[in-house]
Parts: structure tokens; C-alpha cells; sequence
């Protein structure tokens, strides 16, 4: 509970630090909407519609309160609510991350066990090569090269975007398909970084807890090697792994931004730094507390599934 | 027999090939090193307002390349470290550190060099294009700048043109996509003096705007170094002097720090600095002040709970009650305990600031559009993803390689420190 509380006093804080850069940087938002021969009146009433010439300690009043009523105003470029523009995004961006997550966590989980059944084997030296190499490529680089195999050289999938232009005319099972072929680089390009962290994660952790002593401990009363993997050293080897997938959930959640970006998706990612570039002040705040929200969720999960997995840590928590 | 190949012999080598390859380009820009300081002697204000970064660039590299190898032989003790074999870590870091030092000696071509981009556009790697070089009254300006002339690459520069084909009879006739020109034809010249022509050699082919990529992947490997060195000298200066304090004071300083740690942490932090970036503008500084300022919460923690381990730790309660002052408390009994994890944590930084800078680049947001800088030809290069793959395949390897060696050298040196993770 107190993690809990100390999380959303966090929130709250990186909403203000957020608001206090708004305001004291450089430019006027309202600017855009005011053209040299627009009337002076009609300019001034412009302006004073966005609030922004008011003293800063008011607007700050303001800005908390509409916080914490869940009004985050309208924003600037869409003309529409900043929590319906939100909810137009999050939607995409919580599939898509989640598929990508669990693709992550299944694919390095599957190879960590393979790696682990032959230490220091062929399997596992080839992987664990290969995971240093893809820890060590950036995203941008992965989904471009991906587009140059998949779509310019063979043709297989589509550059970019979500779904075809002529999608409307396709029956609903053509439409999914569809969707699910837009889907297939993105997902590759999010997931392989993720899967090479898991992977290094998780196989060392194995391999930490398979060098204990009660690991010794317990062969030394006859349980075979394999009952020892199931019940004892995964269980020993998660726990860790979960907090780490706690916060990658959560940045995940906040959008994808170059993968999103590299292949034209419309996820929360890209509309933060879009509205952050057209200096739209209430969706930026909007999208800020959004994905802190998320993120805040995401690391509560984890604490909780971490507490379900091993008992004594509930009394730290509760304390 | 048993060679072994150190590093040391590596890196002897590398500056010996450059300074084979580029011996004329070293010589000559002695010599204006000469003329340079004559000049500061008889026409000081004329000197003065011949100092730019370029000239500068080119003196610096062509003394550090006779320097360095200099100082590294007779002062073999302290180069210790260079003595041990061969990896492929050490490698990619003495390539990007090479590059980092002579990219003037190492490319002789300025990144942003562009003339007849109808001709020079989008060439494949191993290219060359025809091109005449005019040395017409050439003569008749100071013998210092002829001199300037040959050593630092403008990025634009009159007397040369390039040509798909050139044609040399009485005049000399140029052919730039299948229409001819000719040269200068009204002014009688002297055909064989004043015109030389020359093949200018892309060893990996041209971008959009024909400028030479391998040019630009060195002056980048630049822009890489001194933002992640600069960065992370930020970042480590924040970075320990807060964990400093908050695990040296403790009480409410430190709960705050670590609460606004948590935050930072706890925040995406490329949103943080797009945010900072498109509102306070992207030069250089900024992006470096940006990037240093975002790493500092790891680095933070770490310092804290080494501190705070440290207090309790007897030798240093002994040290406290002998009198030994602040300063050297610090220095001569925290600094060396602490040293181990910060410079692993810098390393591993030092690859994350490479990474965030070539990311914001990608995404416009760099300093791409002012220097020449990885990510961003990663990203003009997408544009052209059908006919030239050579734009994103090279800035794309250097990129991998730089985070791969990053990435390898932070594993050795943390092995280094901690031989228990040896096995």
C-alpha cells in the first residue's frame, strides 16, 4: 500500500515537472492558430481561450484540479478531448505491446531452458552469442533491414501501416488476416531486443541458482535433475525476472516509438512526440500521466504475482 | 613459436597504415603548420582570422599521428593495458577511437562535400566518378593558400568538377548525364598545366545528395564519441556527487533524492528528452546536457548503496576517528572502493548514450541536420531502401558494432574488477 501511495505521489510530480516545462519553455502554442490578418480582437480572444496568459500559479491551480476531476481539456491539433484522443490510441498500443510481450517472454523463456539442459554446449554458447548480438542492435536498425528482406527483396509483407487501403472491401477473416500480415515485422522488430534481455537474464539467473548449495543439496537426496529444474530452480530463477518484466511492460505500454515510427503504426508512442513537436500542452500532459498510469499498474502486477510466487514478501509489503 | 598479437602492435599498425596512406596530406599540412606560424610572426591579425575548426582538425591529427605513437613507445608502463591480445572489443574500440582522433587523416574528404549531384547521387560502394581539377591562377595567390587549399576539405570547392566522362582534345569537353560541357573554352589556357583529371574514388558508395558515406560514417563515429564521452562525464558528475550526498548525509536529502530517482526511473525516459529537445531546440550542447542529465539515476543508486555500505564499514569509521579530513576521505578512502561499479556503469552509459543519440537522430530530432551523424543517415537512408541498401547497411554496421564493443568492453572490465564472476 505504501508503494502504492509513493508511486502515485511519483505520478503526480512527473505530471508537474512535466506541466512546469511546458511552461517555461520558449514559444506560444496558440501562435499556430492566429494568422497575421486575423482581427486583433478576434487574435486576443484566441489566445485567452487557451488559458496560456493567465498568472502560472492560477493555470497551475487549474491544471491540478482538472487532473484530478480526469479533465485533461482538448487538445490543440485534434479538436477533440484529450482522453477520446487517448482512448482512440491506447487500444492498438495495449494488443500490440502485449503481443510482443508475451512473444518475449515465451521465445526467451523456451531458450533459456533449452540453453540451460546444456551448459556450456553447443545450444547454449550459439545463443548466448546470438543474444549479445541482438542486445547490441538498435530497433531502427532490426525493422529496417527487416523491410528490406521481407517487403523489398521477397516481397512477403507490408512496409508499413496497419492494414491495406482497400481493406473496407475485404469479408472479416480476409480483414484480421490482414491485419495480422501488417502486424508480423512490427512485432519481430519490438520483440527481438526483449527476447535477447530476457533471454541474458534469465539463463544467467539459472545458472546462478543451479551453482547453489541446495541445489547440491537436494541431488544429494536423490530427486532427478529434472524435478529439480521444475520445482526448484525456475521458481528461484522468475521471481527476479518478473519486476524486470513489470517495467518493460509498462514502457511498453507508453508506446513503442521507433518501431511505431518506423513502420507507420498509430500507437500512443508516436502521439506523445507528435503532440509533444506540435506543442499540443494538453495531450502531452494527457499522454504523460497516461503512460506513468500504466507503468504504475504494470509494476503493481508484478509486486502482487512476485508475492503470490513467494509468501514472504507480502509482510514486507504490508509493512 | 608462439606470436601473439597485442594490441599495442594493432594499433601500431593502424597508424602506420594511415600515415602511409596519407603521407602527402601529413606532409603538406606540416609544412602549412610552418607557413602557419611565419604568418603569426609577420601579419598577426591576418593568422588570426585564419584559425577555424578545420585547419585546426587537420594540424591536430597530423602532429597527434606522429605524437601518439611516440608517447606510447617510451612510455610503455603506462600503456600497459594495450598489451593484451587482440579481441574483437579492442578492435572496434581502437577502429572508433582511430576514427574519432584522424577522421580529417582518415577520409581526406569533408563529410558534407556535395558538387554535381546529378553525377555523384546514390553511387553503389566501389564507385569512382571522372573529375577534373582545375589548377587555373592558382599560382597567383600566396603559397599559403595553395597550401591551405590542398590540406582541409571544404565542403565546397570551385576548381573541381565531377563528370560521367570527360573528353580531352583541344579543350576538354565533359559529359554529365549524356548532355556536354566545356570547359572554360573563351580563355586560352594552358591545356596540360591548369587542368589535371583525376577519379575520385566512393569506397562506399554516395547518399542522396552525393556526398561520400564513408566520410560521414568517420566524421559520425565523431559525433557518437563526443556526445556519449561528453554525456557520460555529465552523468558521472551528477550522477556521484547527488548519490554522494544522499548516502553520505542520509536522513531527508536522501529520501528525496531517491524519490525523485524513482520518478525519473520510473518515467520512459525518451519521452523526457523529446520533450526537452522539441522544446528547448536540438543543438549539439543540448542534446549532450539532455542525454547526460537522463542517465544519472542508475549511476545514482549505485553510488548511494555503496556509500551507505561504506559508512558502516569499519576501516572507514577507524580513518573518521583518526582525523583524517573530509577531503581525503573521500578521495583516498571512497573514491577507489567506488570506482569499480561507476566505471562499469559508465561504460554500459556510454553505449546507451550512442544508442539515444543515433535514436533521436533517426527520428529527426538529433543533430543529423547539422552534422553528419548515424541515425540519421540510417533514416534518410530508408527513403532510398529500394536502390541503395549501401546507405543503410554501413551507418546501420558501424552503429551495431560500436553497442556490440560497448556492450563486451563493459563485460571485460567488469570481470576485470570482480574476478569472482570469472568461472
Amino acid at each position: 500500500m505504501k508503494r502504492l501511495l509513493s508511486s502515485l505521489i511519483v505520478l503526480f510530480l512527473m505530471v508537474c515537472f512535466v506541466f512546469i516545462l511546458l511552461r517555461i519553455s520558449p514559444g506560444d502554442p496558440s501562435l499556430k492558430f492566429v494568422s497575421p490578418e486575423l482581427n486583433p480582437v478576434l487574435a486576443q480572444k484566441v489566445k485567452d481561450s487557451f488559458g496560456l496568459n493567465r498568472p502560472i500559479p492560477e493555470q497551475f491551480v487549474q491544471f491540478i484540479s482538472n487532473i484530478f476531476s480526469g479533465n485533461f481539456g482538448v487538445s490543440y491539433d485534434f479538436r477533440k478531448p484529450v482522453t477520446e484522443v487517448i482512448s482512440n490510441h491506447l487500444p492498438f498500443t495495449i494488443i500490440f505491446s502485449l503481443i510482443s510481450f508475451i512473444i518475449q517472454l515465451s521465445v526467451s523463456y523456451f531458450l533459456a531452458i533449452w540453453s540451460i539442459k546444456k551448459m556450456n554446449g553447443f545450444v547454449d554458447r550459439l545463443l548466448s552469442k546470438t543474444s549479445l548480438v541482438f542486445y547490441a542492435l538498435p530497433s531502427f536498425v532490426i525493422g529496417v533491414f527487416l523491410i528490406f528482406i521481407f517487403s523489398e527483396k521477397l516481397h512477403l509483407l507490408p512496409a508499413s501501416g496497419l492494414s491495406s487501403y482497400d481493406v473496407d472491401s475485404l469479408s472479416a477473416g480476409e480483414r484480421y488476416a490482414d491485419y495480422l500480415l501488417h502486424m508480423i515485422l512490427p512485432v519481430i522488430t519490438l520483440s527481438l531486443g526483449g527476447i535477447a534481455v530476457f533471454y541474458k537474464y534469465l539463463r544467467d539467473n539459472l545458472d546462478e541458482i543451479f551453482n547453489k548449495m541446495f541445489i547440491l543439496n537436494l541431488s544429494a537426496f536423490g530427486l532427478s535433475p529434472k524435478e529439480i529444474t521444475k520445482k526448484h530452480v525456475i521458481p528461484n530463477a522468475i521471481s527476479p525476472l518478473i519486476s524486470v518484466a513489470g517495467v518493460e511492460l509498462g514502457v511498453l505500454f507508453s508506446g513503442a516509438l521507433i518501431t511505431e515510427v518506423i513502420f507507420g503504426l498509430p500507437g500512443m508512442g508516436r502521439l506523445t512526440v507528435n503532440a509533444i513537436l506540435s506543442r499540443d500542452y494538453p495531450l502531452v500532459v494527457g499522454c504523460t500521466f497516461m503512460s506513468g498510469l500504466l507503468i504504475i499498474i504494470c509494476n503493481l502486477i508484478a509486486d502482487l504475482l512476485k508475492a503470490k510466487i513467494d509468501k514472504r514478501l507480502i509482510r514486507g509489503m504490508l509493512n | 613459436m608462439n606470436i601473439r598479437i597485442t594490441n599495442r602492435w594493432l594499433l601500431y599498425s593502424l597508424l602506420l597504415l594511415i600515415l602511409i596512406i596519407r603521407f602527402g596530406i601529413v606532409f603538406n599540412s606540416f609544412h602549412l603548420l610552418f607557413l602557419f606560424t611565419k604568418l603569426i610572426f609577420s601579419n598577426y591579425s591576418v593568422a588570426l582570422g585564419q584559425i577555424d575548426f578545420g585547419l585546426f582538425d587537420y594540424f591536430l591529427s597530423s602532429v597527434l599521428i606522429i605524437i601518439l605513437p611516440a608517447v606510447i613507445l617510451f612510455k610503455r608502463k603506462s600503456f600497459s593495458f594495450l598489451d593484451s591480445s587482440v579481441s574483437f572489443a579492442s578492435f572496434s574500440a581502437m577502429i572508433l577511437f582511430i576514427s574519432f582522433v584522424f577522421a580529417p587523416l582518415i577520409t581526406n574528404t569533408n563529410p558534407e562535400f556535395q558538387k554535381n549531384i546529378s553525377v555523384t547521387k546514390l553511387l553503389p560502394p566501389l564507385s569512382s566518378v571522372n573529375a577534373v581539377y582545375s589548377l587555373k591562377n592558382l599560382e597567383k595567390t600566396a603559397s599559403y593558400f595553395i597550401l591551405k587549399e590542398k590540406v582541409v576539405k571544404n565542403s565546397y570547392n570551385d576548381r573541381l568538377v565531377f563528370a560521367d566522362s570527360i573528353k580531352k582534345d583541344s579543350v576538354i569537353t565533359y559529359y554529365q548525364k549524356g548532355r556536354p560541357y566545356l570547359l572554360s573554352s573563351s580563355v586560352p589556357f594552358n591545356l596540360e598545366k591548369d587542368y589535371v583529371i583525376t577519379k575520385k574514388f566512393f569506397l562506399l558508395g554516395t547518399d542522396e545528395f552525393g556526398r561520400d558515406i564513408f566520410a560521414r560514417l568517420v566524421y559520425g563515429a565523431r559525433i557518437s564519441v563526443s556526445v556519449g564521452i561528453l554525456s557520460i562525464l555529465l552523468t558521472f558528475i551528477l550522477g556521484s556527487l547527488l548519490g554522494f550526498f544522499a548516502g553520505y548525509s542520509g536522513g531527508i536529502i536522501d529520501s528525496f533524492l531517491s524519490h525523485i530517482s524513482e520518478m525519473f526511473l520510473s518515467f520512459p525516459v525518451i519521452f523526457l528528452i523529446i520533450l526537452i529537445i522539441a522544446l528547448f531546440g536540438n543543438s549539439i550542447f543540448s542534446i549532450i546536457i539532455v542525454l547526460g542529465f537522463s542517465g544519472w539515476m542508475s549511476l545514482f543508486k549505485i553510488v548511494r548503496s555503496e556509500i551507505i555500505a561504506l559508512k558502516g564499514k569499519d576501516y572507514f569509521l577507524t580513518a573518521k576517528l583518526l582525523g583524517v579530513t573530509n577531503f581525503n576521505l573521500i578521495f583516498s578512502e571512497m573514491l577507489p572502493v567506488i570506482s569499480a561499479s561507476v566505471i562499469v556503469n559508465l561504460i554500459f552509459q556510454f553505449g546507451n548514450v550512442i544508442l539515444a543519440e543515433s535514436a533521436l537522430s533517426y527520428l529527426g530530432l538529433g543533430t543529423g541536420s547539422i552534422y553528419p551523424s548515424w541515425g540519421s543517415m540510417i533514416q534518410s537512408g530508408q527513403s532510398y531502401i529500394t536502390t541503395a541498401w549501401w546507405m543503410i547497411l554501413f551507418p546501420g554496421l558501424a552503429l551495431f558494432f560500436t553497442l556490440f564493443m560497448t556492450n563486451s568492453l563493459g563485460n571485460i572490465v567488469k570481470v576485470m574488477f570482480n574476478p569472482r564472476l570469472k568461472k
